[in-house]
């Protein structure tokens, strides 16, 4: 029997667990042997989003002690419910709180963990689990030995979430309760750190334009801005644009900025310095505007149109609106 | 704020050749003298060893040899022994071949080596002996009391650009040691505070420099054999400009091309840059890279001015070694084994003066008696006049440098120098004194290809430079003199000196145009501390681990 362990915070599913919960059906088609674990306090709305699963059940492990993630409290938790559950293999996301409590959960049943996995092969009589190695410039097929639970915690991204079979109905949510003595939880959880806060994830935009040095002044934006707006595409812009201020730099592409690949990137006045190419030319179709015929964006367009943006971005606004 | 401390014997700011050799020569001592061990630490501001290593390059192996006899079972990485040398002077269109190879340029025996790779093995080897080196840790201050050196502050790491610390702030350490050995390369930034503090440099000559700019080119492989090593004189230089260009074949197809310009030039919108581009332009060089691919790009600075430039290298707790010093025959186009050798005398001189409990300045006035008892002085005492000659325009210092190698050097005194900051003139006086027009900036710059040659911008993506962008910027400069007399008097030089497009000048509406600062693009060759002709610009250290990747350089 899998165990998947589902992350949640403050009662807000992490995605990667429906990745998790993809290789644990690759690992084993039958739905009946596989569970999912939901450690949290209060946490019912996780449980109904992922009891559409096509697994056995859905098990909440609950204590008060669970609101807020603790290593301590996470490990005291989930060893209680593996010792309950009594799993062959216990799957996990591979993300920053797995990392953190993962280790000392396996240390502590004296299991084996295999962590980072990006692939499994189970053709054989037991399944082989490819993990990177030396910084990705190496995989290794690896097998875990000894008693189990073995642990395996899955790279993110390894495995696609839309691809988790869904149940023809939701199936049943049982919760288990867990006791954690207070001493034993040694850390106090301070409110999350949040990086700087990103308003804009120009990586899921469908659309993108995004201006360069050839808008001349903070006082031309609006051009572009409409152009945006006709296509409904988001606004991005090269570095200088940022460097200047004229454009928050969350909004910056490139090299030292976000990498992105939409279906249609127009490219403003943007001459295409390599670092901010390598940050878009993963798009499906690139249209550039630039005066330079010589520019070094016109090698990446689909599309090149030479001449004056100011003429010409304004000219498409009129077209799309008509 | 509370800091931490951390006590060693034996401290090296640096780790290339010079430093590693040090550390390397320490180990040695210590096993062949038993006794109590001594603790030795290596700083080396790159994010792995090796990654800011940029040189031509051909090694002397002399140093090699004395340093690790079994260097070759030991898996040194030498690229190609030498086995041709050509030597050209160029014109604009064709090349006058030299009808032998002049006797300093003759390189039989040497090797052509990727310093990046040799000194990536260099360290495997200090840390094989046990010794701890540190890397990503920059060392942003010199700790003194008075007039003895105690050791270093390391940078602080996550502050951001407006100087605040982030959530991720962690403070610098100081590292006390007996003596701390300053490897900190070419204008190291502790070594020219060093200077500046104890007047090292009195009775000395000015330390004068060149910009090294240089690309890996894979081509076709039968291009050029393995171990050609081609240089050349003249085009596209002026007669009154220093450098040359350089190429250096190494196995499976790979060219390393470079070109080196003395940070001494007259003309305040020469860009060497530029240069490069001409030099690959030419059809002997366009011929050997058409059809190839350029793989890396890097630039640096090289002490250039020899003998009577040095400085004093030793103070009370503390010697300075390597290209820091200016170790470097700037006729032979060679330094790396000086650095080395430097590196060696240093760790010799520390190892007798900690174990006779005297690390006073007198004793390790001692490191100066091993150089000029040894082969660093024969040497370099020998070209002693050679570079300042060249000062003089390429003639009189091809004339002087045939002339020095008849006498051993000998010219009746000493022919003097002047810093390259002050060379540089004014755009009144270059160009209103022959009543030349003044060309219209970086316009002038022939457009690059793309194939052949490449923008700046182009080139810095491919030296791997890379720094937090969230740090305040590296580069101090006194901004006012920008767009108010630089831009008349110098035409706002940095924007051509610099070979990673550090500095440009943006409009900004009202004020006309305001120095704009792209620190991120830095690839750390020191090159604007050096010329810049007010000497407002001061490099100093990023957080650690950023700069340059220059793998297989």
């Amino acid at each position: 029997m899998i165990l998947v362990i589902a992350e949640q915070r403050a009662g807000k599913l992490n995605r990667a667990t429906w990745e998790a919960v993809a290789a644990a059906q690759q690992l084993i088609p039958e739905a009946d042997s596989i569970t999912i674990v939901v450690p949290g306090s209060g946490v019912p709305s996780v449980a109904e989003e992922l009891a559409a699963a096509r697994v056995k059940e859905i098990v909440l492990v609950e204590s008060a002690a669970l609101e807020a993630y603790t290593p301590d409290a996470y490990t005291i938790a989930l060893q209680q419910a593996i010792e309950r559950l009594s799993p062959d293999l216990v799957v996990l996301p591979h993300t920053y709180q797995t990392r953190d409590f993962a280790p000392k959960l396996a240390a502590r049943l004296d299991r084996p963990l295999i962590t980072d996995v990006t692939g499994i092969k189970n053709t054989g009589q037991q399944p082989v689990f490819v993990r990177p190695m030396f910084q990705g410039k190496l995989t290794a097929d690896v097998v875990p030995h000894g008693q189990t639970p073995h642990f395996i915690t899955i790279q993110i991204g390894a495995f696609r979430a839309d691809k988790a079979a869904r149940g023809s109905s939701a199936v049943a949510v049982r919760s288990i309760k867990v006791t954690i003595e207070a001493s034993a939880v040694r850390e106090k959880p301070e409110a999350p750190f949040q990086e700087a806060k990103q308003a804009v994830d120009l990586s899921q935009a469908e659309r993108i334009v995004a201006v360069g040095r050839g808008i001349k002044g903070q006082e031309h934006l609006p051009v572009a801005r409409k152009l945006a707006e006709a296509l409904g595409a988001e606004l991005a812009a090269s570095r200088p644009i940022c460097d200047s201020g004229w454009l928050p730099m969350e909004r910056q592409i490139g090299s030292s900025g976000q990498t992105v690949a939409p279906k249609l990137y127009l490219a403003l006045g943007i001459s295409g310095a390599i670092q901010h190419v390598v940050g878009m030319k993963g798009s499906r179709t690139i249209v550039a505007i630039n005066k330079d015929a010589d520019a070094p964006i016109f090698e990446v367009a689909d599309y090149g149109i030479a001449g004056d943006l100011f003429e010409i971005a304004p000219a498409i606004v009129a077209e799309l609106q008509k | 704020m509370e800091r931490e401390t951390l006590e060693v014997d034996v401290l090296i700011v640096g780790g290339g050749p010079a430093g590693l050799s040090a550390a390397l020569r320490l180990a040695q001592l210590q096993k062949a003298a038993g006794g109590e061990p001594l603790t030795v630490a290596v700083l080396e501001k790159a994010r792995e060893a090796g990654a800011h290593m940029l040189s031509g390059a051909v090694l002397d192996p002399s140093t090699l040899i004395d340093l690790i006899p079994d260097f070759e079972s030991r898996g040194a990485p030498l690229a190609a022994s030498v086995h041709e040398d050509r030597v050209y002077f160029l014109t604009e269109r064709s090349k006058i071949k030299f009808p032998f190879t002049p006797p300093p340029l003759t390189n039989h025996g040497n090797y052509i080596i990727s310093l990046n790779k040799f000194v990536k093995w260099l360290s495997s080897l200090v840390e094989a002996e046990g010794i701890d080196l540190f890397t990503g840790f920059p060392a942003s201050d010199v700790l003194m009391d008075g007039d003895r050196i105690l050791g270093v502050r390391t940078g602080d790491r996550g502050i951001d650009k407006h100087g605040q610390p982030r959530p991720t702030f962690e403070a610098g350490v100081d590292i006390h040691a007996k003596v701390t050995i300053f490897a900190d390369g070419v204008r190291g930034n502790l070594t020219k505070e060093l200077m500046r503090r104890l007047q090292l440099g009195a009775g000395k000559e000015p330390p004068v420099f060149a910009i090294g700019i240089k690309e890996l080119w894979e081509v076709p492989r039968d291009r050029v054999a393995a171990g050609t090593v081609i240089h050349t004189m003249g085009y596209p230089l002026k007669f009154e400009e220093f450098g040359g260009g350089f190429i250096y074949a190494l196995p499976d197809g790979q060219i390393a091309v470079g070109f080196v310009a003395g940070l001494d030039y007259r003309d305040p919108m020469f860009d060497p840059h530029v240069a490069f581009n001409r030099f690959k332009q030419h059809p002997l060089v366009a011929g050997l890279l058409e059809g190839g691919q350029m793989v890396r790009y890097g630039a640096k600075a090289l002490p250039e001015g020899g003998w009577y430039t040095i400085p004093r290298c030793y103070a009370s707790g503390g010697l300075i070694v390597g290209d820091a010093a200016g170790f470097m025959n700037s006729m032979r186009l060679k330094g790396i084994h000086l650095a080395m050798r430097s590196g060696m005398l240093a760790a010799e001189t520390a190892f007798e003066a900690i174990r006779a409990s005297d690390t006073s300045s007198s004793r390790l006035a001692q490191f100066e008696t091993k150089i000029n008892d040894g082969p660093i002085r024969r040497e370099l005492y020998a070209v002693r006049n050679v570079h300042q000659a060249f000062g003089y325009g390429l003639f009189a210092g091809l004339a002087f440098a045939g002339f020095s190698l008849l006498t051993g050097g000998w010219w009746p005194g000493q022919i003097r120098e002047e810093s390259g900051s002050d060379r540089m003139e004014k755009l009144s006086e270059y160009y209103g004194r022959a009543g030349r027009a003044i060309p219209a900036g970086v316009a002038t710059a022939a457009k690059p290809d793309r194939r052949l040659t490449f923008d700046k911008l182009t080139d810095v993506h491919y030296s791997g430079t890379r720094h937090d962008e969230d740090q305040p910027v590296h580069l101090l400069v006194h901004t006012d003199v920008c767009h108010t007399i630089c831009t008349e008097e110098y035409g706002n030089p940095c924007q051509r000196f610099c070979p990673a497009n550090v500095y440009e000048m943006v409009g900004s509406g009202n004020d006309g145009r305001l120095l704009q600062i792209n620190a991120s693009n830095c690839v750390h060759c020191k090159t604007c501390d050096i010329i810049d002709p007010y000497q407002v610009i001061t490099w100093v250290t990023p957080e650690g681990g950023g700069g340059p990747q220059y793998d297989g350089m």
